[in-house]
């Protein structure tokens, strides 16, 4: 059963989040962490498979807090949450390590698809993206595999649409 | 929203608050535009014994309409919204009901915060990353006709500064009171980078109209330019930076 951590300063999303994961019965919220500093030590000690990790929060943001987590180890995916749809954030997630990139605009939609999508090795990134840019980014960050990430072909793919 | 219905029938029916009020369920109409947070919003209100989440708004729009339809007890809103901004969402349904609580959530601290929450008729606000501590008190001061402020805000109103001498029914008129109701709606949608036509067609009237209005926004804030409005709407919490 995967094993979700939600690290992120705003309860709301923390409540929300696990909501969704509760009501998901093959996931399992393992812990949640308020800032990226506990967030790190927290990750550390439960080893989740999956971290969904805020990018804006005070102190250690999520970018840093993502470099601090691959530095330990290469295997627990990392999905950042952001209002910002920013390629220049993209772009410095996908340096730090992170898998995926989700809006927070698009969370309660897009949670579970994300989790699936960076669980099976793909990264997730929203769709609100547009599909060229984001296959230019990951081109500069993965110039050896410059294949589609897994998480763009299922929407363009998906015969319901986005 | 089985939950909501099940916890109505316990209730006595809640369309409107019996007198006494005390076996009646506090509710609570939550506005933000993202759902994910609204989710985590009636997560933690509707824990609470007695409170009852009766309707969620993504839209200040929206708020402003559920709120004079259901008369909800208490207002739980983002300060920002797209559209609609809350503080101008919070000024109509206080004028609509003024026995309504609001409560704002808000991302940022700021003196001049305060004093627009207040002046629109709200009583009181917490920054998001402090809900967890605030957000129940926050609801429970504000059921019982108490303000909440986040702690800081707090310090700001009881070391007395000039800003006290603002009574609540009677605001004084800083320059940008003298905004129309439409035209504060206007100003977000050109600092959201909206052009008169789209204005026009957002609000569903004349190109021409937009301009009118365009030009008496710029006349009256002194400001001659979109980057001027734009800073202007930011430092007003009108658009979030």
């Amino acid at each position: 059963m995967p094993r979700v951590l939600i690290v992120d300063d705003h309860a709301f999303v923390r409540r929300g989040v696990q909501n969704i994961v509760d009501s998901f019965p093959d996931w399992e919220l393992c812990g949640e962490a308020s800032n990226g500093g506990d967030g790190v030590r927290m990750i550390e000690e439960l080893r989740p498979d999956v971290v969904l990790m805020d990018v804006s929060m005070p102190g250690m943001d999520g970018i840093e807090a993502t470099r601090a987590v691959r530095k330990g180890n290469s295997r627990i995916k990392i999905i950042l949450i952001t209002l910002h749809e920013s390629v220049e954030l993209l772009r410095s997630g996908f340096r730090a390590g992170a898998n995926g990139y989700l809006l927070k605009a698009d969370a309660e939609e897009e949670l579970i698809n994300a989790l699936r999508i960076v669980i099976g090795d793909g990264c997730y990134i929203s769709p609100k993206f547009d599909p060229q840019v984001v296959a230019q980014v990951l081109k500069e960050i993965q110039p050896a595999s410059a294949k589609q990430p897994i998480g763009q072909i299922s929407h363009r793919n998906d015969a319901e649409g986005p | 929203m089985m939950e909501e219905s099940t916890r109505g029938a316990e209730m006595a029916v809640s369309s409107t608050p019996p007198f006494g009020g005390s076996t009646a369920a506090l509710r609570i109409l939550i506005v933000d535009d993202h759902d994910i947070l609204r989710r985590g919003l009636k997560e933690i209100l509707n824990a609470k014994p007695g409170w009852e989440v009766c309707a969620e708004a993504k839209t200040g729009k929206e708020a402003v309409a559920l709120a004079e339809k259901l008369k909800p007890q208490i207002v739980v809103m983002d300060i920002s919204m797209p559209d609609l901004n809350g503080l101008e969402a919070a000024r109509r349904i206080h004028r609509a009901l003024p026995k309504t609580g609001i409560l704002f959530l808000t991302m940022h601290f700021s003196d001049q915060l305060v004093r627009e929450v207040i002046e629109c008729g709200a009583r009181g606000y917490i920054l998001k990353s402090d809900a967890d501590r605030d957000l129940v008190a926050a609801v429970d001061c504000i059921a019982n006709r108490r303000t909440f402020f986040t702690s800081r805000a707090s310090e700001m109103l009881l070391g007395g500064q000039a800003f006290l001498g603002i009574s609540v029914s009677e605001p004084k008129l800083p320059l940008r009171s003298r905004l129309t109701s439409r035209e504060r709606e206007i100003v977000q949608l050109l600092a959201e980078g909206k052009s008169s036509k789209e204005v026009a067609a957002a609000l569903g009237i004349s190109v021409k109209t937009a301009e009118t209005h365009r030009a008496n926004i710029m006349r009256k804030l002194e400001i001659h330019s979109v980057s001027e409005l734009v800073r202007y709407a930011i430092k007003n919490q009108i658009i979030e930076a």
